[in-house]
């Protein structure tokens, strides 16, 4: 494989005039995120490791008042910088995109659906999933085994936050699942409400980018979660996040066969 | 089982079901005891958060209640409640509690008699779910 | 710690017959942040009132919880009491164990005194995180608008003109007057209505503060008290003004009998209206038969509209007093004449020779054409047989039902209608010509359908409430609006899509991106507070904490009766 790296500076500086580059990159064995200046040498990039670089871009966005930045994203951080972009948070023209394609290991560990950004650039282009098997098996069960399932699930929780911390679409600094307003108080595991209420959150604009599965040191299936309540909001309302335009449906007025519906 | 005493949270929208609400007990309208409103300006307040916090820790339903779809004293907050709520049903559905214990339906100033059997027929299917499973999960 | 509270009031019978009121307050007691619990017997009363204030300066309150009616009515009343003792009035919380409760439960006393222990320490839970509020002020445009140019509308409008104060009429016909322009005599005293509408058009025409618009009608409305801007379209135009206050004065409309009793097939089977055209051109016929209650009072339309018994009376009797020989006979279910003067009427119409008979509804009268007339054949209940008469005329009293439109009226002012279309009132004995939306008031038969005399003592009711708020040239805003907790706000922007008012925006304050409330423009629905993800706006008065506390205060009830 020829260096990524040389490639993904190429594209970000020279050809689509980028005056930063957000990248993953291998230092001293480890592997991270690297924010590098036009001019400054990109080192070892790596583009095998699945790492959600818009995470880190919203949290840096807020200090970098100028200049453009390049950064290397995969299907599920695009859908994540668009939902950014659509709520305001990142001015859409500051970003440059370089579109990686994941391979067949990383889809398979999403179990996802859409793993092609809109502009490939590294990578082959590799084939979605269709369904989530978990999720299926779930949806067969019934609601009492549903439950147990997810009691069983949760009770491994220890509240550590990994989920949250690490979710790109997440966007609040003080979290409400870290007060007692709304789950109950004390206690390791947190509860179902901890749970629910990420899920209910997240229904809005999840991407299924599957880091919070990935960095839960419970191994609680959450993106079986994500993806099982994605599915709900696509039915209900035919609302898919990652988008530049459509606003959801949740602060959004019934309109035609809804409004009809409710009036009966 | 037979002594179940169901415990249900209402939230009732200040000004339509909560003044049908008043309505019903303004005609005496009898209905059984096992139903706390609490009052909210509009039902689009309602925070998919509190329904959560009430069901996970034992309360055997919630009602929703507001005005009906064009009547909203806010215009169009109910709108969002009407797609609120659903969703949430759905998510609670997906972690196996069952939606039923959750409703949301439209009470007018005038429907005392409907507010009745709102909770008559509600509380006759928590009855029916028996106690929230969750009332005994320890975490 | 605030230091709350509890007052339990029996309502007379009304609360103390069916919940334990001691035993509740016995419970309040040991609530946390209770520093004392008491009860009366009408809380609400001047002496209940007098003892919650003596109460809360003995006990150093910070926080009042009554437990007794509903808010919708009292709450002003117990407020006014907490300010008069010194504590801010939104540091009072209300408990609803009667409306809510004790009505409801009447027959299950002991779960009914278990509900009012649970949600009053709900309402304590919420109380003892209530926070002090200040109300802010709007002045108020010295304007008026008085929708509908009937007898009510006309009433109020030249009232508020009389007072000063500048007024559009907005009237959808081409002359003022609405029903009474078909109408010529009036009961019960015999009034004729040519003058009594010409001297209230004449009082308006001559004032520079009236502005009348015929065949008009609103087409946007927006605002609030003090400040609403109206859009009517006048004819071919359109013209915007702005109000400090609205009175709705629409009327209500005569039922067209569907096909029943031969109308519309028999010529001699006419409508009250009709009989009046004919009496005004002074054509009394020597036989009537009168039919009351022609399609309401029946499932599908179950009200009285308590006008039509007296309206037939007066038309009873104007025919016997042109034409003593006349027959007339009223059919009737029961004869609504109420109030000495009405009363007067039917004794008069007995006396001189209307007779009266029973129907009943499974058994209504059967009409047949006659060559000079119409004959009918009723059962009369009082016999216990059937009768057959016959008359000249027969006359259908259908009810008034609600105006055309009142739907859209009701959908542009935010106000509620009834399941009969007539629009509904705040309260009705508290607050009987007032909206429960500030500054819109209400008069006439678009309430209910209402005699002449009622409509005029409405319509003046309405301008003087109308007036209340134009004279004091400002208003009090309601202090329950959104915040923000800018610290928290993640700037996720769903609040300001959510806002159905278009009230929120985002700003950037001391460098950070955050959600605004404009207060002016905030109505406090709470819309945004629930679409919030971290709890960075929050309603007053309604804060998630609060509500918070509420359930997890039942939750604990119910946590603790699972363990019993």
């Amino acid at each position: 494989m020829n260096d990524p790296g040389k490639e993904i500076s190429r594209l970000a500086f020279d050809e689509r005039g980028a005056d930063y580059l957000l990248a993953v990159r291998e230092e001293y064995g480890n592997a991270g995120p690297a924010f590098v200046a036009k001019g400054e040498d990109v080192g070892d990039i790596r583009t095998d490791i699945p790492y959600q670089l818009v995470t880190i871009l919203r949290k840096i966005y807020p200090y970098m008042e100028d200049g453009k930045i390049a950064v290397v994203i995969r299907r599920c951080e695009e859908k994540a910088l668009n939902e950014l972009i659509k709520r305001g948070i990142i001015d859409g023209d500051r970003i440059i995109r370089i579109g990686l394609a994941c391979s067949e290991g990383q889809i398979e560990a999403c179990r996802c659906t859409d793993p092609v950004p809109s502009c490939v650039d590294i990578g082959s282009p590799g084939k979605g999933w269709n369904e989530d098997q978990l999720s299926k098996e779930l949806s067969a069960m019934s609601s009492e085994e549903r439950l147990d399932f997810w009691v069983a699930q949760f009770r491994k929780c220890n509240k550590c936050y990994a989920c949250s911390t690490n979710c790109p679409v997440c966007v609040c600094d003080h979290c409400v699942l870290e007060e007692c307003t709304f789950v109950a108080e004390k206690g390791i595991p947190p509860g179902m409400a901890f749970h629910l209420i990420r899920a209910y959150h997240l229904s809005d604009k999840c991407t299924e980018c599957g880091e919070c599965e990935r960095s839960c040191p419970a191994h609680i299936p959450l993106l079986t979660f994500r993806k099982m309540t994605n599915r709900d909001m696509k039915d209900l309302y035919g609302y898919e996040s990652g988008d530049t335009e459509t606003v959801s449906p949740l602060l959004t007025t019934l309109e035609g066969d809804l409004l009809e519906e409710e009036e009966d | 089982m037979t002594d179940f005493k169901p415990s249900i949270l209402a939230f009732c929208c200040n000004w339509c079901s909560y003044a049908g609400a008043d309505l019903a007990g303004v005609s005496r309208l009898q209905m059984p005891p096992n139903v706390h409103v609490i009052r909210v300006m509009c039902s689009a307040s309602v925070k998919p958060e509190y329904v959560i916090k009430a069901v996970t820790q034992g309360i055997d339903g919630v009602l929703v209640l507001g005005c009906h779809i064009g009547d909203c004293h806010y215009l169009t907050g109910n709108h969002r409640t009407a797609k609120r709520i659903p969703l949430l049903q759905k998510i609670l559905d997906e972690a196996g509690i069952d939606s039923r214990r959750i409703k949301l339906d439209w009470v007018s100033a005038a429907e005392g008699e409907k507010y009745q059997k709102v909770v008559t027929e509600f509380v006759e299917e928590i009855r029916r779910l028996g106690p929230n499973p969750l009332r005994e999960v320890r975490f | 710690m605030q230091r709350v509270g509890v007052f339990v009031c029996h309502c007379g019978h009304n609360i103390g017959s069916v919940v334990d009121v001691e035993k509740v307050v016995e419970y309040a007691k040991q609530l946390e942040n209770v520093a004392v619990a008491d009860h009366n017997l009408y809380s609400c009363s001047e002496e209940g009132l007098g003892s919650i204030k003596k109460s809360i300066r003995e006990n150093k309150l910070d926080v009042v919880v009554v437990a007794a009616c509903t808010p919708r009515t009292h709450e002003p009343l117990f407020r006014r009491a907490c300010e008069q003792a010194g504590v801010n009035k939104y540091l009072f919380e209300f408990v609803n164990i009667r409306e809510h409760c004790s009505w409801i439960h009447a027959k299950e006393k002991e779960a009914a005194t278990e509900k009012a222990k649970r949600l009053i320490a709900m309402g304590v839970a919420k109380a003892s995180l209530l926070t002090p509020q200040k109300e802010g002020e709007a002045s108020v445009i010295p304007v008026a608008a008085v929708i509908g140019g009937g007898i009510a509308g006309l009433t109020a409008a030249a009232s508020l003109v009389s007072q000063g104060i500048e007024t559009h009429v907005i009237e959808k016909e081409a002359r003022l007057g609405g029903l009474l322009n078909n109408i010529s005599v009036i009961g019960p005293e015999f009034v004729e209505t040519e003058p009594l509408i010409r001297r209230l058009k004449e009082d308006l025409e001559r004032s520079p503060q009236a502005h009348i618009h015929l065949e008009s009608r609103i087409v946007e409305l927006g605002g609030f008290i003090g400040n609403f801007d109206i859009k009517i379209a006048e004819g071919a135009k359109t013209t915007d003004f702005k109000v400090g206050a609205i009175i709705v004065a629409t009327g209500g409309r005569e039922l067209e009998p569907t096909n029943v009793y031969g109308f519309g097939k028999i010529p001699t089977v006419i409508t009250q209206m009709e009989l009046e055209k004919r009496l005004a051109g002074g054509a009394a016929p020597s036989s009537a038969i009168f039919i009351q209650c022609v399609e309401c009072r029946q499932p599908g339309r179950e009200y009285c509209s308590r006008i039509c018994c007296n309206v037939t009376l007066k038309n009873a009797l104007r025919i016997i007093r042109s034409n003593p020989n006349a027959r007339v006979t009223v059919l009737h279910r029961d004869i609504m004449s109420y109030g000495t003067t009405a009363e007067r009427l039917y004794r008069e119409a007995s006396e001189s020779g209307v007779s009266f008979m029973r129907y009943g509804l499974e058994s209504p009268p059967k009409i047949s054409e006659k060559e000079d007339g119409a004959s009918v054949e009723v059962f009369d209940e009082t016999l216990n047989e059937n009768i057959g008469i016959s008359g000249e005329i027969v006359v259908l009293a259908t009810p008034i039902i609600s105006q055309e439109g009142t739907a859209e009226t009701a959908k542009l002012l935010k106000v509620p209608a009834d399941k009969n279309g007539f629009f509904l009132e705040a309260h009705v004995k508290l607050r009987p010509v007032e909206f429960a939306t500030d500054g819109v008031f209400i008069c006439g038969s678009a309430r209910w359908p209402s005699h002449v005399t009622e409509c005029i003592a409405q319509g003046l009711a309405a301008a003087a409430k109308a007036a209340i708020p134009i004279r004091g040239g400002k208003v009090v805003i309601e202090a329950i609006t959104a915040e923000v907790d800018v610290e928290r706000c993640a700037a996720c922007g769903n609040c300001v899509l959510a806002c159905p008012y278009e009230a929120i925006e985002m700003t950037v304050i001391d460098g950070k991106r955050c959600a605004k409330v404009n207060e002016a423009q905030c109505k406090g629905c709470g819309t945004c507070v629930a679409a919030c993800p971290n709890d960075a706006m929050q309603q007053k008065g309604f804060t998630t904490r609060q509500l918070g506390a509420m359930i997890d205060a039942l939750i604990k009830n119910c946590k603790e009766e699972a363990v019993e």
